[in-house]
Order: C-alpha cells, then structure tokens, then sequence
C-alpha cells in the first residue's frame, strides 16, 4: 500500500493535470496497474486534457489531501473523476469549479502528503483501495491546513515522509524524487516540473501554491499544492493545507511558475495567497517551502475554481499574491540550481496554454532534484531510469508471485524464468495438440498412462526431483503416449516405464511406433536435459499449468 | 473503467488467437498425412509446425502493434519462409545486429531475457521490458487457449 501511495504521489507531481491520468493508473490496485501501466504513458495525455477542463485541477494531488481531511469533502468531486481518465471528471470538475478533478490514484498521493502532517495515513490506505477522490475534497482541504512553520528541514521531512519509501522508489524518493518521477510519465504534463521541485522538502515553494492562478493548468496547482501540503503537513497545520489544495487547483499557472523557481521562502507569502490551487502541486512542488509556509498562515485566494476553498483556507493571501507570485517563482526558481532553465522555461511557456490542455506537450519537462546534477545527461538518465523503474513495476504485477521481489535483479530472474516456463508451455501444448490432433480415439491410451504414472511417481528418486516431480505429474495429461512419458524426468525406471507403456500404448495401434525398445533409449538423453531444464530454474510460479512445464522441458524452446 | 477495457482487450486477443489458431490446426491436420504422424520424428515435425502456428496466430491477433509480434511475424511470416527457401532473404536480413553494451547492472539477465522475447535483440532496456510485459500478458493467453483445446480434444 505504501508502495501505491508512493506511486500516487509520484504520478501527482509530475503533473497536476495529468495526475489523473497517472494516479487513477496507478491508484488502483495491481490489476489495474496492468492495464494502465501499460498505457500509462498514452493514458497520461487524456488526462492531461481532462485536466484543461479543470480550472488549476491539480485533481490528484488535491483529492488525495483533501481526501485527507475528511470524506465529506470529496463529495462533490468523487462524481467528477471517474477511474478511467478523467475526462468525465474534467468536466465535472469544471463545473464544480474544482480543481481537483481527479481521480482516484491522485489523492492517494496527496494523501500521503497531508497525512503526515497531522493525520494518520488512513486516507492513503483508503486511497490505495481504489477510491476515488475526487476533486470534492479540494474544497474542504484549505480549511483543514494549518498553519505551521515552513520549516525546509521539516518539509523536507514531511516529504520524505509521504513519499513511499518502497523499494525502487527509496532512490528516487527523495523529496524531490516523487515530483520526477511523476514527470516522466506525464509526458505531456509538462507542468508537472514545478511540482517535482516543490516536493524538495526544503524547497517548497510557496509560490507554487498561492502563485498559481486558477486558470493555470492544474498540474501547476497540484504541485503547488504538493509543496503547500509538504510544508503545511509537516506544521501540522490545516489551513496550510487548504491552501494548498486551492492553489493547486486554481493555480496551474501558478505552480508552474513555481516549479521554475523552486525553494524561496521569499515566494511563501506570496505562495500563500495561491496556496489554494496547489494542492495538488504542493504535492509535487515539495520543494516550495515558502509556499506552505505562507500558506499555513495565509488563506488562499482561489483564483478561480476554488471558490468553495476560499473560506476553508487559512491562507487568503495567498491568492492576492498568485499573480505576483508567479513571476517571482520564477525569478526564484532560477535560483534553484535544480531546475534546469530551458525546462522551466518550457513550463511556464506551458502555463499560459496550460488553461485548456495540458497533455498537448510532446516532450517531458523534467525536473531536476535538489542537489543532483543538472546535466542534461544526468537528468536524461534519471528518466531512463525511472522509466525503467515503472515498467518493472508494472512487470511485478503481471508476473505472479513477484509482489514481495524487489530489485531489478531478482525481478528480472523471476521474469525471465516466467517466460521460459509460458514458452515451454507452449512447446508441451503443441506437443499435445499434435498427438491428439489427428487422433481423436486417444482417450483409452491416456488411461493406461494415467495408471502407469502416479505408481511411478514414488520411485522417481533417481534425480532427486521426487518432491517436485509427483506434483507435476498427476496434472500431465496420459492422452499423449510415449511422449508424456518420456516427459517424466526423475522416474528411475523411466526407461523400463516408456517401454511398458508405449508398448501398451502402441500395440493397439496399426502403425504404432516401430521401434519400440529404442525410444527409450532416445528418451533417456531427454529425460536428463529435461531435468535440468525443468529444475534448472525455478518451479514456474503458475502452478495450473504445471503440467505443461515438465514436458515440454525436453524441447528446447527455439524461437 | 480501466478494468474493463483490459479485458475487453485480452478477451478481443484471445478470440482473436483462438480463431486464426484453429484454422491453422485444421489446415495443417488436412494436410498431414496419417501414417507420417505416428513416427516420433513425425510427431516431432508436428509438433513444431504447431507451435510456429501458435505463435503466429498470436502475432497476427496482435498486429504489428508491438515490436515483437513485428519480429514474430517477420522472422516466421508466409514472405519471410517464402524468401528464406529461396535461399538468402531480405527480410531476414533487414534487422541489423545492434551490438549495443549493456548497461551496467543489467548483468546478463538483459541479454537473456532479450534471446527469450521474440525481437529484443535490437531493443534497448525500456522497449525491452515494455513489449516482455505485452509478450507475457499474450503468453499466457495462448497458454490458456491451447490448453482449453488440448484438454477438449483429448476429451
């Protein structure tokens, strides 16, 4: 669960807009990480678009902190976001004026973020269940924020803390990890960027959340909520978190601007009045820090959308200063030596086109961390990687039994021995369908077999695969007549075994096998590299077709 | 939402596969003839025809969406077998054996998962494991499929 709310609030940084296409795919449990993992990637530009619709709807991020404060919020944006994207919920979203818009996987990730600051984790957990958050909670965030110190060490904490700590994800999890990683699936949300930055902990920008105007794109919004949430979290103060969630909403501009500039307490007073529309964005703009402390004493104005927010939040200067607020985001951003310019620069070229769709971006605007090398090779790398991280992910899932393997290494063994196991299922099913094909009269003979088989079972010790063996057996299907047989490594008499059976397998038959006393012979070679081919490797983890995999070992799978 | 276009989707595969592969059965079992199938070698020879068809079907249920059914259908298409009897073929020989290093902590298991998915060879990491999560998802398909036909023939 923890890994899931990790993976909400990655996608939510990235980009506010596109939260909702990302979290609501990664929101949902593993079966539907399987789906929308694969495309995620395509999943991410509709809800950027959806997102258009949503005034600063940093919809993820802001439903999942509202969802934090209270059930009750989310009323009204649980209709909007629906689970797939959240083109229903943009407009929905739309009409509620809420920026939240989103879906399900966001608030999971806001969730996390809000929870640290005063709440226990349960909206995380319910948020990894698969609810939908909506953008209803957006609203009733601004009045839970409290005010508290936007201390950068404790935001830096309180990002960290709701950030999942899983696995992949502890390199990248820091601060300023979640918001780009969330970048990279966004793709087209480019607006993400500034989020990723506000998450830095220390580097919450303020301006992310007050700055953001509601008309900006609500990916601005949410990272500035992201930010205003960290820092509002780690105060333990409602109000900054309401701030938060309006700003992002609204403030997709605004967020975006403060993605540029990224660590300025300066922009805090002013982040404070935008603070409203980042809730989202503070999510991914953890390192706004002087946007969540300004919005925790601030109330937020929201621009737009978050009218309903308005009076939940504490921090109404922070709206005033959304305007302001975005041009010094940006002059502070430059400051952060994370952002890298040409990137921020695109954002906020964004922003302006933000207002309607998001997702239109063809190339991802990533953010470079606090701290980490703004190369542009390093940041590319940094892509590559978690790009990589993501689809392993979405591999976990597929493969059964990999939930509790982390590690690329491991995983990547488990899935390579998957595979080999489907492919010898492959070869042994052929097999079968070409014994039992032009034979359709073979039902009397797999009797026979069958009998044969589970007495031999016992005595099968020779290779020390008995334990293993009986159990791959019984499921093998008699109907196949030398051939099954000769499929059971392990059977010490294997040899005297195919013999008797094909003899009373072949005898019946008119052509039958004309040389019955060689083909063990053939078989024994088999037999021992089906041994080791079966037992080489792992027992394949999909026991239903256990019978398939022994068999078909003796053939070497050439594809 | 997301759920149901998923199995929508591996539902629309899966009939997919299953119809081209049950042509392809009965085609082959009509031009089989009886005594060949009952030599070991016959059976082998079966065997193997089987499973390229299986593995075709599946590609062609899939398109040439992904990059591995492209390989797939490449490598074991009608004008691939037509050329490669011809002796050399241009279209075996179009892909080019990209000798790319590997990246560190990959270790070997890149290399083999790359032998294991049809077309991997010339994927770098990401594509890699994208189309082995799509390669999977169809594997086991056609697992369930084949098996579901084996288990009513040999009824």
């Amino acid at each position: 669960m923890g890994d899931k709310g990790k993976f909400e609030l990655e996608n939510r940084n990235e980009d506010p807009i596109n939260y909702a296409s990302s979290v609501s795919d990664w929101g949902f449990g593993g079966a539907n990480l399987t789906n929308t993992s694969i495309g995620l990637v395509p999943k991410v530009n509709p809800m950027a678009v959806s997102k258009g619709g949503l005034i600063g709807s940093s919809s993820c991020s802001s439903t999942s902190m509202v969802d934090a404060f209270g059930p009750t919020i989310w009323d009204h944006h649980a209709n909007s976001e629906n689970l797939g994207f959240c083109d229903n919920g943009v407009q929905k979203n739309a009409s509620t004026s809420d920026t939240f818009g989103i879906r399900k996987g966001d608030p999971v990730a806001l969730r996390s973020i809000d929870k640290t600051f005063d709440m226990v984790w349960n909206p995380t957990s319910s948020m990894l269940k698969g609810d939908i958050f909506l953008t209803n909670s957006h609203a009733m965030l601004p009045q839970r924020l409290t005010p508290f110190p936007a201390d950068s060490a404790f935001i830096e904490r309180a990002a960290r803390f709701s950030c999942f700590n899983g696995g992949n994800f502890s390199d990248m999890f820091n601060p300023f990890a979640v918001p780009e990683s969330m970048g990279l699936y966004s793709g087209a949300g480019g607006v993400m960027q500034g989020t990723q930055e506000a998450f830095a902990g220390s580097g919450l920008k303020s301006v992310s959340g007050g700055q953001s105007q509601k008309n900006e794109p609500s990916v601005g919004e949410v990272s500035k909520d992201v930010s205003l949430s960290v820092e509002h979290g780690a105060a333990g103060g409602s109000p900054p978190k309401d701030e938060r969630s309006q700003s992002h909403v609204r403030s997709h501009e605004e967020s975006k601007q403060r993605s540029g500039g990224s660590g300025n307490d300066s922009d805090e007073a002013e982040l404070s009045g935008a603070g409203d529309q980042d809730e989202p964005s503070v999510l991914e703009g953890a390192g706004r820090e002087p946007f969540a402390r300004g919005l925790d004493s601030r109330k937020r104005k929201r621009n737009g959308q978050d009218a309903k927010l308005d009076p939940a939040k504490g921090a109404a200067r922070q709206s005033g200063d959304c305007a302001k607020d975005n041009t010094e985001i940006q002059q502070t951003g430059d400051q952060n030596p994370t952002s890298t310019t040409n990137r921020s620069s695109g954002k906020h070229g964004k922003q302006g086109s933000q207002a309607s769709d998001p997702p239109k971006e063809e190339y991802i605007h990533v953010r470079a961390r606090r701290g980490q090398a703004t190369n542009s090779h390093s940041l590319a790398e940094r892509v590559r990687r978690e790009k990589i991280s993501e689809r392993m992910k979405f591999l976990q899932d597929l493969v059964p039994g990999c939930s509790k393997v982390t590690g690329k290494a491991v995983m990547l063994d488990e899935i390579i021995n998957y595979v080999q196991s489907l492919q010898r299922q492959v070869e042994f099913l052929s097999m079968k369908l070409a014994t039992v094909n032009p034979r359709l009269d073979f039902n009397v003979e797999g009797l026979l077999a069958k009998d044969i088989l589970p007495s031999r079972v016992a005595t099968s010790s020779t290779l020390g695969f008995s334990p293993d063996m009986p159990m791959a057996y019984p499921p093998l299907h008699p109907s196949q007549r030398g051939l099954i047989q000769a499929g059971l490594p392990g059977m010490g008499s294997s040899s005297d075994l195919l013999q008797r059976t094909i003899h009373s397998q072949l005898t019946p038959m008119a052509g039958g096998f004309k040389e019955p006393t060689q083909l063990p012979n053939v078989w024994d070679d088999e037999l021992h590299n089906v041994i080791q081919m079966s037992y080489g490797t792992s027992a394949p983890s999909n026991t239903q077709d256990e019978d398939g995999s022994l068999p078909s070992g003796q053939m070497k799978v050439e594809l | 939402m997301i759920s149901k276009g998923a199995t929508w989707n591996s539902n629309s595969c899966r009939i997919k596969f299953a119809r081209r592969f049950v042509s392809a059965l009965l085609h082959m079992r009509n031009r089989n003839t009886r005594p060949g199938s009952l030599t070991i070698e016959g059976v082998r020879t079966h065997t193997q025809r089987i499973k390229i068809a299986a593995y075709l079907s599946m590609a062609q249920a899939v398109g040439s969406r992904r990059a591995w059914s492209r390989a797939v259908l490449s490598k074991h298409g009608s004008r691939a077998r037509r050329h490669s009897r011809m002796g050399r073929s241009s279209v075996g020989l179009k892909k080019t054996r990209v000798i790319r290093s590997y990246p560190p902590g990959e270790l070997g298991q890149a290399k083999k998962l790359r032998q294991l998915v049809p077309g991997g060879k010339t994927m770098d990491m990401c594509s890699l494991l994208e189309e082995t999560a799509h390669y999977i998802k169809c594997l086991a398909t056609q697992v369930k499929v084949m098996q579901t036909l084996a288990d009513n023939f040999s009824k």
